[in-house]
This record gives C-alpha cells, sequence and structure tokens, in this order.
C-alpha cells in the first residue's frame, strides 16, 4: 500500500520545477579512458587528447545529440596513464568497475593492446587512434574500433604511391624500433613493397631506446638503397635524421613512418627537412564535408580558434572518435554498450576525417581509412600521395642534404 | 680494416659523451654515498637551460655551459643541504634513495608542465656538420661534444687531485670524522660535492641536448647510463666514469655493427652483470673505499 503524506506531496511541489528542468538538460554519457599526459607518449598523447576535446566542446555547443527521443552529451572521464602500460591496465580496470560504459583509447600500441583486452572482457565499446599494432585486430576482439588500418596494412598506400613515380625506385632499407607499432610497421611494409616488385633488404631493428645510429647508417651508405623507410617514433626519426645530414648519408628519398607530422621535427631539422616523407591520417586541404566542423578546413578553423596546441593530424584522429561514438549512439538509440558496438561494426559515415568504416576486426578501412602520404615542401606538408587527395607533386628524386633549403 | 676503426672511433665519441653524464653521479655516490637518482634531471635539466639560454639569447650551448654549470650548482647545493642531508641524518643513507626517487618523479612531470612534454633538440649552426678523417668520418657536433667532455673531466680531475677544495672532498669522501676534527666542514663541503655533481650533469645535458632529441621523460635513461657506467668504470673518480663511459659507447657501438642494433642494450647489460659477478667494485675500483 502507497502512503501518501502531506510531507511527501510539499516536497513534490517544490521539487517539480526541477524536475522539469533536469527532463531539459541532456543525458550525459560517460566516456572514460587514459591518455598519456605525461611520460614519454606525452606530446602525441596530449595531441590525441586536444582531439577528443574539440569534438565534445563542438558537440556541447551544437545541443548535444539527439538519440532515441532523448538529448545527450558527451562527458569526458580522462585520467593520465603517464605513458606506462602498467598504470594504464590499473586505471581502465578501476574505470570498468566504476561501470564506465563507453572508452576512448589511450595512445601507443603497447598501452592500448592491455587496456583494450579489458574493455572487451567487460563489453565495452572502445574506440581509440592511439594503436596500430596489428595484435589489437587480430586476437578475435569485438569491441575495439580503431581510426587506422592495422600496422601491417597501413603502408599499402605508401607503396602505392612509390609505384607511381617516375622514375620507379628499386630498393628499400627498412629501419624499426623494437617496439609493437614500430615492428609490425616494418613488417607491413616489407610485405607490401616486395609484394610490389621492389628489392627490399631485411629491416634493421633498433632498441627500443636509440642514442646513436651511426653504425646502422654506415651501412646505408654502402648498401646505397633508393629509399629509406624508417617506421620509428617521433625523436628516434629526429635523432636518425640529424644523424643522416651530419654523416652525409643520402637516399633519394627518406620515409618517416611518425616525426614529420609535428612542427617540432620540421623546426629541428629546418631546411633539411624538405623533401622528407611521412604518412598522415588527415589533411585540412581535404575535400571532406561534415555535419559537425562543416569540412575538413572547418575543424582545422575550429580547433584553431579554441586550443593553442598546434595541430597535427592527431587531434582530426581523436576528433573523428568522438563523432564515431555520436553517430553511433544516434543509430543505437542509446548509449547501451552492445547496442553502440553493434552500430559501431556498421557505420559508414563521411565527416571531415573521410569516410569512418571499420573492418569486420575493428580497424580502420584500409582505403577509406588509409594512409595518405606526405611530404615536406618549404617547411610545409603537402599531401603526395594518393593522387586524388594530392596537394601536390612529389619531389622526386630528392636532392642531396647538402643542396636543399 | 675501415668499418672497425669508424666503429671504434663511434664508440669513443659515444663513450666520451657516457662518461661526461655520469661523473657526477660517480663524485656523488663515491663521496656522499647518495645514489642520486635525481640525476637525470640534472642531465634534463641542463639541456632545458642549454636551449633556452639558445633560443632567448643566441647563445651557443659550449659558451652557455659556465652559466648552466654555476645554476644547477647552486640548485644542487641547495638540494643536498636540504632534504637530501634532512633525510640521511633523520634516517639513512637508503631514505636519501626514496628521497632522491620522489624528487625525479616529482621534476619531471613539472618540468613537462613548464616546458611541455614535446620532443626538443638544440640546433646550432654546426649541428648538421660532419668532420672527415681520411676515410673516416664524425658528426661535427658529437666532436666538440667529446672535446667538451674530456676538457671538462680533465678539469675536475685536476680541481679534485690538485686544490685545497678536492683536498677537502676526498678527505671527506676517506674519512668524514677525521676531516671534520681537521677544521672541514662537512655538512658544506657535502653540499658543494652535491652541486659539483649537479653542474658536471647539467653541462653534460647541455652537449647532449645537441646530439640528441629530449623530453622531460628522458631522465630516467640518463640516470640508468650513469648506474651502469659507474659499475663498470668504478666509484668516486673522473677516471673511473671515464673508463666506463668509453667502454660502454665501444660496447655499444660494436655490437650495433656485428650482432646487430638490437642488441646494444643487452651487451651492454651481460657486461654489466659479467662485471657485478666478477668485479663489483668496477675496473678501477672506488676511489675511496681503501681509506674508510
Amino acid at each position: 500500500m502507497i502512503r501518501t503524506t502531506r510531507r511527501a506531496v510539499l516536497a513534490t511541489g517544490l521539487a517539480a520545477p526541477f524536475v522539469a528542468r533536469a527532463q531539459a538538460q541532456p543525458r550525459a554519457v560517460v566516456l572514460g579512458g587514459s591518455v598519456p599526459m605525461t611520460g614519454a607518449a606525452a606530446e602525441t598523447g596530449l595531441n590525441v587528447l586536444h582531439g577528443y576535446q574539440a569534438a565534445v566542446k563542438r558537440i556541447d555547443e551544437m545541443g548535444g545529440i539527439q538519440a532515441g527521443g532523448q538529448t545527450y552529451r558527451f562527458e569526458l572521464r580522462l585520467v593520465d596513464d603517464a605513458s606506462d602500460p602498467s598504470r594504464a591496465v590499473t586505471l581502465i580496470q578501476r574505470q570498468v568497475d566504476e561501470r564506465v560504459p563507453l572508452f576512448l583509447g589511450s595512445f601507443g600500441s603497447n598501452i592500448v593492446l592491455p587496456t583494450c583486452a579489458i574493455t572487451e572482457r567487460a563489453r565495452r565499446p572502445m574506440v581509440q587512434a592511439g594503436g596500430g599494432s596489428d595484435q589489437i585486430f587480430t586476437q578475435g576482439r569485438r569491441y575495439v574500433f580503431g581510426m587506422f588500418p592495422r600496422a601491417t596494412r597501413q603502408f599499402e598506400t605508401v607503396t602505392e604511391f612509390f609505384k607511381s613515380l617516375d622514375p620507379r625506385p628499386r630498393t628499400f632499407a627498412v629501419l624499426y624500433t623494437n617496439d609493437p607499432f614500430s615492428r609490425f610497421s616494418a613488417e607491413g611494409a616489407k610485405v607490401s613493397l616486395t609484394n610490389a616488385g621492389f628489392q627490399v633488404s631485411d629491416p634493421v631493428q633498433l632498441p627500443a631506446t636509440v642514442t646513436d645510429v651511426t653504425t646502422v647508417l654506415a651501412r646505408i651508405r654502402e648498401t646505397q638503397p633508393d629509399v629509406l623507410v624508417a617506421t620509428t617514433h617521433d625523436e628516434h626519426s629526429l635523432l636518425i635524421t640529424r644523424q643522416m645530414i651530419s654523416s652525409n648519408t643520402n637516399v633519394k628519398l627518406a620515409y618517416f613512418g611518425l616525426g614529420p607530422q609535428t612542427a617540432a621535427y620540421r623546426q629541428a631539422v629546418g631546411r633539411y627537412a624538405d623533401s622528407i616523407l611521412t604518412a598522415s591520417y588527415w589533411a585540412s586541404n581535404a575535400p571532406f564535408q561534415c555535419p559537425y566542423f562543416g569540412s575538413a578546413k572547418g575543424f582545422e578553423e575550429y580547433y584553431n580558434r579554441n586550443f593553442q596546441r598546434p595541430l597535427a593530424y592527431h587531434m582530426a584522429s581523436g576528433a573523428a572518435c568522438i563523432l564515431a561514438f555520436a553517430e553511433a549512439l544516434k543509430a543505437a538509440g542509446s548509449p547501451d554498450p552492445a547496442k553502440l558496438r553493434d552500430a559501431l561494426a556498421a557505420m559508414d559515415f563521411p565527416c571531415f576525417y573521410g569516410r569512418i568504416k571499420f573492418t569486420p576486426q575493428g580497424d580502420g578501412d584500409p582505403i577509406l581509412m588509409g594512409t595518405l602520404v606526405a611530404q615536406v615542401q618549404n617547411g610545409k606538408l603537402e599531401i603526395v600521395g594518393p593522387p586524388a587527395a594530392a596537394t601536390a607533386r612529389p619531389i622526386w628524386p630528392a636532392p642531396p642534404w647538402n643542396e636543399r633549403g | 680494416m675501415i668499418p672497425l676503426l669508424q666503429t671504434l672511433l663511434d664508440g669513443l665519441v659515444l663513450g666520451g659523451v657516457y662518461a661526461f653524464a655520469a661523473v657526477g653521479f660517480s663524485l656523488i655516490f663515491g663521496v656522499l654515498g647518495v645514489v642520486n637518482l635525481t640525476h637525470g634531471v640534472f642531465v634534463v635539466l641542463g639541456a632545458y637551460a642549454a636551449l633556452l639560454l639558445h633560443e632567448v639569447v643566441g647563445l651557443d650551448p659550449i659558451l652557455g655551459l659556465p652559466l648552466v654549470m654555476a645554476a644547477l650548482f647552486a640548485l644542487g647545493y641547495l638540494y643536498q643541504r636540504t632534504l637530501i642531508a634532512a633525510a640521511v641524518e633523520r634516517a639513512s643513507l637508503v631514505a636519501s634513495l626514496l628521497v632522491t626517487f620522489g624528487v625525479a618523479l616529482m621534476a619531471r612531470n613539472l618540468l613537462q608542465i613548464v616546458a611541455s612534454p614535446d620532443v626538443r633538440s638544440i640546433a646550432t649552426a654546426y649541428s648538421f656538420a660532419g668532420l672527415s678523417l681520411g676515410p673516416l668520418r664524425i658528426d661535427l657536433v658529437r666532436a666538440a661534444g667529446l672535446l667538451t667532455s674530456l676538457v671538462l673531466l680533465f678539469g675536475l680531475a685536476l680541481l679534485l687531485n690538485r686544490t685545497a677544495f678536492g683536498r677537502a672532498i676526498r678527505a671527506t669522501a676517506q674519512q668524514p670524522v677525521g676531516a671534520a676534527l681537521s677544521g672541514v666542514n662537512v655538512r658544506h663541503v657535502h653540499g658543494l660535492t652535491f652541486g659539483l655533481g649537479g653542474a658536471f650533469a647539467g653541462a653534460s645535458g647541455a652537449v647532449i641536448g645537441m646530439m640528441l632529441p629530449f623530453t622531460p621523460s628522458s631522465e630516467a635513461a640518463w640516470t640508468l647510463n650513469a648506474f651502469v657506467v659507474v659499475t663498470l668504470g668504478g666509484v668516486g673518480s673522473p677516471q673511473g666514469a671515464l673508463l666506463g663511459g668509453l667502454l660502454l659507447g665501444v660496447i655499444a657501438t660494436l655490437t650495433a655493427q656485428y650482432v646487430g642494433p638490437a642488441f646494444q642494450n643487452a651487451a651492454m647489460f651481460l657486461v654489466l652483470v659479467l662485471m657485478l659477478l666478477l668485479r663489483p667494485q668496477g675496473l678501477l675500483g672506488h676511489a675511496f673505499a681503501a681509506s674508510r
């Protein structure tokens, strides 16, 4: 039996205006996860974090997301994993225990791999833009989605670019460091280049932390490959570039997977950076339209208006993760993790980042979300491949170091 | 023959810098008995200070060394006289291990807030130049770094062996009680020694900043590097640090050339383990242990 007291009636009457107001407020959906805000991966970690924040801010400004007759907004609950996988595992396990429904990824396959194992076990979707290692996508996980193709597939468009050069380069040397992303990327590069008929010497493995590459460069001077492909991280790419210049180690083209995208790298190397190739997953002058930012250019303008940190493609990848969750929420009609997972798996959504579509294993579609080949030209990054997205013709072959600038 | 000579040359250049980066750690460990886990922070602070001087004033990192060394000397002195001395006097030498570990963590994060975690490097006018010695090549910046290391290590050896201040440091390291009875202000000498260690770490950071990219989190690698160098060469003397550093550099490059670059760290730590098993006091031993 329900007893109605005078006190209950009074309380209900007094609370009524607040209840009505609360119903008008968007419902918050928590996006959990960790990001390297400090430690070795903090530079790119902070880039991705800024991308997450930009998209959440934009969605708030647009009044939230309409799904199933309800308005939702995202609330970021991201913690600093200090670039430490074991710390990230503890933090993510705690968020899973606290029933956080959806997760964003950290930066670095060494962190994404153990953390996505936890979210997968708890059946909570994770969308991430920081882990490309094949292991993330080839161990049967269903709840993990990546904004890039897996590492071994990332090189396909780069190989197509090399095939398009006239005259075609013949010989390639591959360098990588002993970490999951770099290793898988190098393996992918070797397989892709070999299948295309190029001569590729055995990839040279460097330690995870590199302080000197003089002996490796001496070997490159001896063998004189046409192209050097280094699937290394930012600071190692910078070290290799500097030592190549000072030891006058010339190749017709040098490709660094990570590094030249950052303003810090281009500033440190100066005029010598010209003609260096790198990977990019997004360009502000790409012809992509978007219901959230208008276009790729629109994202650049919005970001620069609201944030101080220099824009790199990591910000765009981070923001695209949030848009993927937003569109999945619309399609699913509720933030139920299982329904959202199915919506993500079926997603085919054009936005400022390109067309977001995942493979059945969860990584980015290798054609739609594949690597753009960028080249530093006059200190700026220009897209030189694939042809549909190109903003400039490639400089090929690159001039020797002492003739640059 | 040429590849072997080139490899040895590269190893000696790298080793000279390793030695420079470790000598401050060796001095503090030898004289105070403190394992300074903030050593790498001083190295990285030196790199950032040199970068600041280079970007703001346009001062070459090598010309800016006196300023960097003076600043880090002062910081080292204050750090020892306050936190380290308090930890050692109230608890034990082991407490200093925890204090320096904690301070290193805080300093790294503070640096990331102040200087950002972005990868930085110092690009001087000669950063991209190289020297040819017949068929052998050497980066000019590495050659300058090696020369600076050797000059400053030699200067430190002179300071320790030929000056009254050096005698006070050696006396304090050998017999603190005896030194105090002879009128040496042991606490002050401990502070000055720590300052000297910090100054040398900072100077090495300025040189390293010209050669290698760095971030606040690079500090851990330089503390570990110093530990390995000191274990190989011996504690408390520039000679021990130089020997350990050169040995480490040559092992690294020979391994990279003839075994594979991936095995550099494995070879270095294999030698470290062998040294701990066969000659735990290092090649030159503890500079002051015999008198203790």
